[in-house]
């Protein structure tokens, strides 16, 4: 039973990072329709600031603080001088254009830093507690109390502040929201500076176990795209509900199924996955989409 | 320009371009270094994994991220079945295996189809991106067909008894694998040409539509997706046959990505489009590379985002842009960059003369 509990506890941990990122990406869809494969990228370079900083000598809360202010200039100046043209255009090409970026982001890093993976320092130590025989290592339970304190920030934005409403007026609406006098383009670009930190959030806490490497997100980009379409695109809770489920499903089914085994575990989020979106396409929390024609 | 444009509808010219373009095809190879010969051979191998993508996404507007893994099945059938001992004649495995690379990978995508085909855009996308991320680790596993991790590496194809004394392997292997193009390029013309191809636009374009039409848009879309699926597999046992190599890298998502932004930089829905979209894959990495190695991403991804800026309607329609580009400097006589090229690929006829009249009052006003 410890074994057991440890392992949903580590899963938890590894979905929260998914996590983290999901809900970067559930954030741009929102404002602007787009699934952003940038994402990763952008955060992985944001990464790459704070370990700069870390090894310029600044303490690692102010490196980190630092890649966050990093992350959020980067993700507006992304949105208005690159994706803007595309936003009201086709589609399929503004998706193209996140591939674009996503190519030449993980270039960009690639050139300051190389793509050797680097050390980077965890924030919460390396012990482990004892909890009743339940071994439980203190970075895991940091980063599931980290990524529900964002959750609970995110909701106290959305919900309760005048620029959370705005926001959500933008995702529902543009024009209407442009026709009540609302910035509507500061928004969108408040928006992908917001995602783009919490993608940094991700980078910095999956960074001690992955190292820091320009590919170091590919992977979990995916697992948080899958958490952010299996939650619901439009549901910010549902995309950590999705993810944490994700991780944990993900640890169980290696542990516990022999035929699975570690090499054949990512493959089983993604086959419960498929179950869940023939059931309900929706996903597990999202809003019936009514077409109208 | 217009004149270019009148001499492009010409049945004459037409046919003489389709001369010019064959004996190229036919020349090149003699000619050209080995290497120059493999990378033809790889655009040939692109240009009809691209082709399918090509019809599932841009003929019938369903996203699909999951085409390499159809291009690894195909190469992994192949691989397995010219080197297993088949109780067939041996002049009859090469077809054999290519008939096989088509059907298999096809029904995997017919079933596969099956259930995704019930949902529509961000959803299918996601379950069409796992079909690579669980494919690799299921290469892996199952060693004895594919070699694990290492890959599998076959040397086949080789240049029949016939041709000894005029033609190389490589040369032989460029033949196979045009000739299998053409055909699967003059396959899917027909079919986004026919009955197929509309009732594929119609369901792009409104599934509501469609069905009021008695096209069942859910038939249609499984239909799409199993011949993506199809010209996938093809492309993978073209992909042995130019490369005779290959392993789980082969699936990665990181293929299909890029395939799907070759597809749009080429030109969505257009047949054209996917031969500049298979030559961009190919090529730009290599040409990036050449520039220098270290930065190979980063040029990569540059030149998408330039030609991305510069022609969004994939390269196919580079001609139009010019000329309305062209149109636009001789109204003003000064170079200036689009401010938004999205909206102006939409409506083409409408931005040009607008803004040289915006021009003349600012011109005016100076």
């Amino acid at each position: 039973m410890a074994y057991f509990i440890q392992l949903v506890i580590e899963g938890l941990a590894t979905g929260s990072i998914y996590g983290a990122l999901a809900l970067a990406i559930v954030l741009v869809n929102r404002a602007t329709g787009l699934i952003n494969f940038a994402q990763g990228g952008m955060a992985v370079l944001s990464t790459f600031v704070a370990y700069a900083l870390y090894h310029a000598g600044a303490p690692l809360a102010l490196a980190i603080l630092g890649a966050v202010v990093f992350a959020f200039v980067l993700g507006a100046a992304i949105e208005r001088i690159i994706v803007r043209p595309f936003e009201r255009g086709d589609p399929d090409t503004a998706v193209v254009v996140t591939i674009g970026l996503f190519v030449l982001i993980g270039g960009v890093a690639a050139f300051f830093f190389g793509y050797e993976p680097r050390q980077f320092p965890s924030f919460f130590g390396l012990e482990t507690l004892d909890l009743g025989g339940v071994f439980v290592s203190v970075r895991s339970l940091g980063t599931i109390v980290v990524l529900a304190l964002v959750v609970a920030l995110l909701q106290l934005l959305f919900r309760g502040t005048k620029l959370g409403l705005a926001m959500r007026a933008v995702a529902d609406n543009p024009q209407s929201a442009s026709l009540s006098g609302l910035p509507v383009s500061r928004l969108l670009m408040i928006g992908w500076g917001l995602a783009s930190v919490l993608g940094v959030i991700a980078g910095v806490l999956v960074a001690p176990q992955l190292f820091v490497s320009p590919g170091m997100l590919d992977f979990v980009l995916v697992y948080a795209l899958a958490a952010a379409i299996l939650g619901g695109l439009d549901s910010p809770l549902g995309a950590v509900v999705a993810a944490w489920f994700i991780g944990v499903i993900e640890n169980l089914a290696g542990a516990y199924i022999d035929v699975i085994g570690n090499d054949l575990k990512i493959a089983v989020p993604f086959v419960v996955m498929i179950i869940i979106l023939i059931v309900r396409p929706q996903g597990l929390f999202g809003r019936k989409v009514v077409v109208r024609v | 320009m217009d004149t270019l444009t009148r001499l492009s509808k010409n049945l004459a010219v037409r046919i003489g371009i389709g001369v010019v373009v064959a004996v190229v095809l036919v020349v090149a190879p003699l000619i050209s270094s080995k290497y120059v010969n493999y990378q033809l051979g790889l655009i040939a191998v692109f240009a009809v994994a691209i082709l399918g993508l090509n019809i599932v996404m841009g003929y019938a507007g369903q996203v699909s991220l999951g085409q390499s893994a159809f291009l690894g099945l195909g190469a992994y059938i192949a691989a397995y079945l010219v080197t297993a001992d088949l109780p067939i004649p041996p002049e009859l495995v090469v077809p054999v295996s290519l008939v096989l690379c088509a059907i298999i990978p096809a029904a995997v995508g017919l079933v596969v189809a099956l259930a995704a085909a019930r949902l529509r855009g961000l959803a299918l996308a996601m379950v069409t991106i796992a079909l690579p991320i669980i494919g690799i680790p299921l290469a892996k596993r199952f060693r004895e067909f594919t070699g694990g991790s290492q890959g599998t590496t076959v040397s086949w194809l080789r240049a029949p008894d016939w041709t000894e004394g005029f033609l190389e392997n490589d040369q032989w292997r460029y033949y196979v694998v045009v000739v299998i193009a053409v055909l699967m390029f003059v396959l899917a013309r027909n079919l986004v040409r026919g009955r197929m191809g509309r009732a594929f636009r119609i369901v792009k374009e409104n599934e509501a539509v469609a069905l009021a039409m008695g096209i069942s848009p859910y038939r249609y879309k499984v239909m799409a997706f199993t011949i993506a699926s199809l010209f996938g597999g093809v492309a993978g046992f073209m992909y042995l046959g130019i490369v005779q190599y290959t392993s789980p890298e082969t699936l990665s998502f990181h293929t299909s990505i890029n395939m799907v932004a070759a597809m749009v930089i080429g030109g969505s829905a257009s047949i054209l489009g996917t031969i500049f979209g298979a030559i961009y894959f190919v090529l730009v990495p290599t040409l990036a590379n050449e520039i220098d190695s270290s930065l190979t991403a980063l040029i990569s991804g540059a030149i998408l985002l330039a030609v991305l800026f510069l022609v969004p309607g994939g390269l196919v329609s580079l001609p139009r842009r010019i000329a309305q580009v062209a149109r636009r400097l001789g109204g003003r006589r000064a170079t200036a960059t689009p401010q938004n090229p999205s909206d102006e690929a939409r409506t083409p006829g409408t931005t040009a003369p607008e803004s040289t009249e915006k021009n003349k009052g600012k011109r005016q006003g100076q």
